[in-house]
């Protein structure tokens, strides 16, 4: 089955639903494209101005494009989930998902969709780690 | 560029006694079609798809709970990304910080393997608005 992540370019997530046997809907996958064709040339942007178009259909006119940008990204991702599994208190600060806002309206569209859902905090130790990935394996299994 | 194209990292746990510099020669000697690099937290695979998805199984082996993998969106050595030409990395901090939590992860994956029960981890508490204030007056006297 499809599984969306979030955040979208989590390695551990990623790793952890390939490994139980899923394919997990990734930012990589979605960005491979656009990078690879030749309009986009200067990072950091990583989107084309019809995407932002495109996210319209995710966010309204009056959200910002940078929100509206990474929809574009996320949103087809979302439409193509069969279930989610989303990892809170991500270090948000850092690297290229840095606006919470579009993660909490992914979420949104997400929960929207009524696919199942498994929310999960970062582990901070080993005992919340352990819990952690049975926690995705039965969720996994469970969806088979 | 080729859409059958794929790229991996794989990370090694920190936690692992293998080298990036030995899953690069054992990649070498397997002979599929993919090129591979040495990085500071493991290897970059790039190759046909079916090809890396075999060196990566191939990987696994020599760790399982300790080697982890994702794709990246950027080809090898691409000018915007790669460090030799200056490229910027902005996803970096976000890996390091993921690498980081690998040993923790692994704890996770022997415990799946084992089939053991987790114990219930302790709930995340808010810090008292005491501990709050001394914090603050130790920064702002």
């Amino acid at each position: 089955m499809k599984i969306f992540i979030m955040p979208p370019n989590s390695l551990i997530l990623f790793d952890l639903v390939e490994r139980f046997g899923h394919e997990p809907l990734s930012l990589m996958k979605a960005l491979r494209d656009r990078v690879t064709s030749n309009e986009i040339e200067a990072p950091p942007l990583n989107v084309t101005v019809d995407d932002v178009k495109l996210g319209l259909k995710y966010a309204g006119i009056e959200i910002p494009s940078g929100i509206r940008g990474r929809l574009a990204i996320y949103g087809p991702l979302i439409d193509q989930a069969e279930a989610a599994i989303f990892m809170e208190d991500a270090p948000y600060s850092f690297g290229c998902v840095g606006c919470q806002r579009t993660n909490e309206l992914a979420k949104l569209l997400v929960r929207k969709r009524k696919v199942p859902i498994l929310s999960l905090d970062y582990p901070s130790n080993e005992d919340e780690a352990k819990d952690m990935v049975v926690r995705v394996k039965e969720f996994l299994e469970g969806l088979k | 560029m080729d859409s059958n194209i794929e790229t991996r990292l794989i990370f090694i746990a920190p936690t692992s006694d293998l080298t990036p510099d030995r899953i690069a020669r054992f990649v070498h000697n397997l002979g599929n079609e993919v090129t591979v690099k040495e990085t500071c937290y493991g290897v970059v695979l790039q190759g046909p798809r079916d090809a890396v998805k075999r060196t990566l199984d191939e990987v696994r082996k020599m760790d399982p709970n300790r080697i982890f993998s994702k794709i990246r969106a950027f080809p090898m050595g691409d000018l915007r990304r790669c460090r030799a030409h200056h490229g910027s990395r902005p996803g970096f901090a976000q890996l390091e910080k993921e690498w980081k939590d690998l040993c923790l992860v692994e704890q996770g994956l022997i415990c799946v393997e084992k089939g053991e029960k987790p114990p219930a981890p302790k709930k995340r508490q808010k810090i008292p608005v005491n501990d709050l204030k001394k914090l603050i007056d130790e920064v702002s006297p």
